[in-house]
């Protein structure tokens, strides 16, 4: 016996029902569900939105940086068209074949092709890896005709941060470079925010500034960075563009600095081959028209990263091309700081005509402190004094003042501090951060536990030895106040630019007496227009003043008979090695480049209208007057003979417009 | 006799009275689904010309439904009851087979390589277990298959190969064979109360899987889906992603071979077991709407066989038929639009893959038998 539908039909038709009816129902179930999914999105948005970003990918465009000018225009940082070629490992079907066909157009040798295709085999396999920028137009040319048989291969046609002038202005520009790896680690720190810095800064085509206006000034410069979408599969291959969703970025603010181009070039090439600093001011508005640092570097290597062997020639080299020496060294002012002792002396009562001695030394204390002319300048006083730059005069003369008062005149004339030129100064950075010096008196003596300030300290102090330690461009600002009659001017390299205003009229130096600082100032002008001058070499600048038109003019057989255009100096001599009587009187190419002295000038011209100051360090370039004297009169002759202050600059509104108008 | 029916019902008789007498309604939906399917692969090959899927999906359709065919009109159900138990036999050696020197593919074993040819003994125990169960049903006395105790051997039958398959491991094909074997005793008519203390036991074991039976990778779908783990790139990519491309098609979708995360590869699996996704994405609400009305109406069609059905054999053979692929298509549609977890089962006659396919034209070949035949009295004496 079985069972017979029929016995039990009626229950199997009404569970078979019943089951239809759960599994309709299971259906019609999913059928809501769509409904529901779809229903969210209407009214959220929610899996559209998702859709969407699944589907495309941001990119990241980075804005264009800011141009620096010169006071004239001229482009000194730039943005420069950077034609390059790139694979995607990925895609590449051979990559010794290809990166081989690559470097046979470029003429690179086996070992390239060997390095690129070790990289390539390392990275990411989707990853763009760069094989070579700065291609030539014709070399780029080949590459993109023979894209169709290159697969994977990627020509560029990018923007890369460019410096026209090379090492010209590498100090006061700087330049910039990709992120490192602990500026990445530092946002990233910083929370969610810093994660989003931390993507945008990985990527490749992103530079910040390093050193200089790049990177003191990088927040202005930079600009904001753009985006657009693109279409990309799961993998986040791109396969298309949406052309309609771009946001551009916002370009970086241009910046017009103070320098002039012709006169930076020209104080580069007086600068040659030494180590040191030359710097002109306007002493009018405290314009730095020349700030260079030498030996220079091309700035233009550290872009896209510079290799371990060109870094290790410029940072191990004794003569230290990536510092900023203008605004980060640091030598004694030695001679070119007795205006400062002069005045002091004057101020603490010295009479006009007080005269001294010099038999060649002057024994203090229980020892002889030297002059460093042997057998003395006889009597002499302070015009005399300055004009032969006699040692012992100063002794005497700091003696009279007090190291409290030479230290007060020196701040007064701008030691001791540290000026806003728009240049990094502080965070670390030992290559390019702008240093305060010392000026040391009595009570910075006790500060730093070395006990009771003593006599002979000060008798050190009225030749500018000792502690006394100066930067180039507070030497430069010294020699403007005293330019422009004890107005307290205040240098600036940046003329235009976010949040620059033009320089208020300088005051006057509280307390200073006119004739004290008329006396040092015509004691300056003996020193390269009198006899006895220890810079007479200087005198002669080979240009004339017309007359009647007052312009300045090169001296020829027709305007010899004009009056010649003199300048006011004072040469220093910084030791490297206390003054000895082994070094005494001995030139100084016959000692180890490293052991003599610093060579130093100050000057200010034209001594009967005077518009700019100037200060010149060479490092080990022996007495003043030797290198540092002939370096500063070939770049005050052009500077005098151009007259950059009495010509119009470009503002920014013009450069940008000019730059607008111009083809891309 | 048999002659004299035959010539008593004229055109009723023969091949081409049987043809006629075939189960049209069953025959086009499959076909119509099938062609759905053609269509999504050309979709899912968008682009390359050269791609053989849609061709190879359309020619393995047309192939099986011409054996169907043949075999609904060469094998009557009498043959079916014979060979019920033999192919459960024959099956369950194949799955023990399988744990022994099966062939391991992406961390299952499931695969048992019979000369150049690799075969998924769970698939054919998935028409096996219902052909095994009516026969069953059908040899018990009448009123004993609503008691406990002749439930038992019901439940062995379904149990051993459930645990077998599980064990694979492949919940999806087991969570299929038990269903199916389930649906199967309740339709014999298993009384009421039973039932209920069956799904309370159901859950409770349930329960106790989750943490004892199933495997790393399977609880962690499992916790995805509640909501217990957060994992979007992980086990919940695959879901999050099908929501998407569900969410932002609309009424009527992205048009054909326009599916952004389709064609994009966002939509991962989008051949196979997220083809359904990939339907409305690129059909909307509309296209995904019409697809499941179709299995539903095939659903009914199988029903009514069921129902229609002479003897017990014949419908809970067709009633077993129409609960596998109830559940296959329940279970993907409801795991590609997240109401269920991830639990890897293609959409039959849709999906690209010949297994779902074979076992579901075998499920079908077997109800249009049943169709085809159920006014053959000569197949009386034969079965009881």
């Amino acid at each position: 016996m079985t069972t017979t539908k029929r016995e039990t039909g009626g229950v199997f038709n009404r569970r078979a029902v019943l089951l239809s009816g759960v599994a309709f129902g299971g259906l019609g179930a999913v059928a809501l569900r769509i409904a529901q999914l779809q229903a969210t999105d209407l009214f959220s948005g929610e899996w559209s939105d998702r859709a969407e970003e699944n589907r495309f990918d941001r990119r990241v465009i980075t804005p264009p940086r800011g141009v620096l000018y010169d006071r004239f225009g001229v482009e000194l940082a730039t943005t420069r068209r950077d034609l390059r070629v790139s694979i995607i490992p990925e895609d590449v079907d051979d990559l010794e074949a290809t990166i081989g066909a690559i470097a046979q157009i470029l003429e690179l040798d086996a070992n390239w092709v060997r390095r690129r295709v070790r990289e390539a085999r390392n990275g990411k396999p989707y990853d763009p890896l760069l094989l070579r920028q700065g291609l030539e137009w014709d070399q780029f040319a080949i590459i993109n005709a023979r894209l169709p048989e290159l697969k994977g291969v990627i020509a560029e046609d990018t923007e890369t941060r460019s410096y026209p002038h090379s090492l010209v202005f590498a100090h006061p520009i700087g330049y910039v470079a990709k992120p490192t790896q602990r500026e990445i680690d530092r946002v990233l720190a910083e929370g969610p925010e810093g994660e989003r810095r931390a993507i945008y800064l990985r990527n490749p085509d992103v530079r910040l500034g390093k050193a200089g206006i790049e990177k003191a000034l990088e927040d202005v410069l930079h600009g904001e960075a753009g985006w657009r979408l693109v279409k990309v599969d799961a993998n986040g291959r791109p396969v298309g563009e949406d052309s309609a969703s771009l946001n551009p970025p916002k370009p970086g603010a241009g910046i017009v600095l103070t320098l002039d181009a012709d006169l930076q070039k020209r104080a580069m090439e007086a600068l040659g081959e030494e180590a040191g600093s030359a710097i002109v001011m306007d002493i009018y508005t405290g314009d730095i028209l020349v700030m260079a640092s030498a030996p220079g570097f091309d700035p233009n290597l550290f872009v896209n990263g510079i290799g371990q062997r060109d870094f290790d020639a410029l940072n191990l080299s004794e003569r230290h091309p990536l510092y900023h020496k203008s605004v980060t060294g640091t030598y004694a002012p030695g001679s070119t700081f007795k205006m400062m002792v002069g005045i002091a002396a004057r101020r603490a009562g010295m009479p006009e005509d007080w005269a001294v001695s010099c038999p060649g030394y002057f024994p203090f204390g229980g020892r002889n402190f030297h002059c460093w002319r042997r057998g003395g300048h006889g009597r002499v006083d302070m015009h005399a004094a300055i004009k032969g730059s006699c040692d012992v005069f100063f002794y005497r003369a700091a003696l009279y003042a007090g190291a409290e008062r030479i230290a007060q005149v020196a701040r007064e004339f701008g030691f001791g501090q540290r000026y806003d030129l728009g240049l990094p100064v502080r965070d670390g950075a030992y290559l390019d951060s702008m240093k305060q010096g010392i000026v040391p008196d009595p009570a910075w003596w006790r500060s730093i536990g070395r006990g009771q300030w003593t006599d002979g300290l000060t008798v050190n102090f009225g030749i500018g030895q000792g502690d006394l330690q100066v930067t180039p461009i507070q030497l430069a600002v010294m020699t403007a106040r005293l330019a422009a009659n004890g107005r307290a001017v205040v240098p600036r390299l940046i003329r235009e630019g976010p949040g620059v205003s033009d320089p208020p009229a300088f005051p006057l130096i509280p307390g200073l007496d006119p004739a004290h600082l008329a006396q040092v100032r015509t004691g300056m002008y003996g020193v390269s227009n009198e006899g006895g001058g220890t810079a007479l070499s200087a005198s002669n600048l080979g240009l004339v003043r017309h007359p009647e038109t007052r312009r300045i003019l090169p001296l020829t057989p027709e305007t010899a008979r004009y009056e010649p255009v003199r300048i006011a100096g004072k040469t220093g001599t910084a030791q490297v090695r206390a003054l000895t009587a082994a070094t005494r009187g001995r030139h100084y190419s016959t000692i180890e480049w490293k052991y003599r002295d610093h060579g130093l000038f100050v000057c200010f011209g034209p001594w009967d209208e005077p518009r700019y100051a100037c200060a010149v360090v060479v490092e080990h370039g022996g007495a003043g007057s030797g290198v540092a004297g002939p370096i500063a009169k070939v770049i005050m002759h052009d500077t005098i003979l151009k007259d950059p202050a009495r010509l119009q600059p470009r503002t920014l509104a013009q450069l940008q417009a000019q730059s607008a108008g111009a083809p891309a | 006799m048999t002659a004299m029916l035959a010539s008593a019902r004229g055109p009723r008789t023969g091949v081409i009275g049987k043809l006629r007498r075939l189960n049209w309604w069953i025959i086009t939906s499959l076909t119509v689904l099938a062609l759905i399917g053609v269509a999504m692969h050309t979709s899912v090959s968008s682009g390359d010309a050269t791609a053989l899927k849609p061709l190879t999906h359309g020619l393995r359709y047309a192939a099986l439904l011409f054996i169907a065919i043949a075999v609904a009109l060469f094998v009557p159900p009498r043959s079916w009851y014979l060979i019920a138990y033999p192919l459960y036999a024959t099956t369950m050696l194949l799955l023990i087979g399988v744990e022994l020197v099966g062939e391991t593919r992406m961390g299952a074993t499931r695969w048992l390589a019979v000369g150049p040819v690799s075969l998924q003994p769970s698939e054919i125990m998935k028409v096996a277990i219902v052909l095994a169960l009516a026969r069953y049903y059908e040899d018990l006395k009448p009123g004993r298959a609503v008691t406990l105790l002749w439930s038992i051997p019901a439940l062995f039958l379904i149990g051993a190969p459930v645990a077998l398959v599980m064990h694979q491991p492949d919940l999806g094909t087991a969570t299929l064979i038990a269903m199916a074997g389930l649906a199967v005793m309740f339709l014999a008519g298993l009384r009421w109360r039973y039932i209920i203390v069956a799904m309370g036991v159901a859950a409770a074991s349930a329960v106790g899987a989750y943490y004892f039976a199933l495997h790393d990778y399977q609880r962690a779908r499992i916790n995805v889906f509640l909501g217990l783990a957060d994992d979007p790139l992980g086990e919940g990519y695959h879901v999050l992603q099908s929501k998407i491309a569900i969410g932002s098609a609309g009424l009527t979708g992205a048009g054909w071979r326009q599916g952004s995360q389709s064609q994009g590869d966002f939509l991962p699996e989008k051949d196979t077991d997220f083809i359904f996704t990939m339907i409305v994405e690129e059909f909307g609400f509309l296209g995904g709407f019409v697809v499941v009305a179709i299995f539903a109406f095939l659903l009914w069609k199988a029903v009514e066989v069921a129902t229609r059905a002479r003897t017990m054999f014949g419908a809970l053979a067709s009633a077993g038929v129409a609960a596998t692929l109830s559940c296959y298509v329940l279970i993907n549609t409801a795991m590609v639009t997240g109401l269920v977890p991830v639990v890897g089962i293609p959409l039959p006659l849709i999906s690209y893959g010949g297994t779902a396919m074979v076992t579901i034209m075998a499920g079908f070949a077997i109800v249009l038998s049943i169709d085809l035949h159920r006014d053959q009295t000569g197949a009386r004496g034969i079965l009881w």
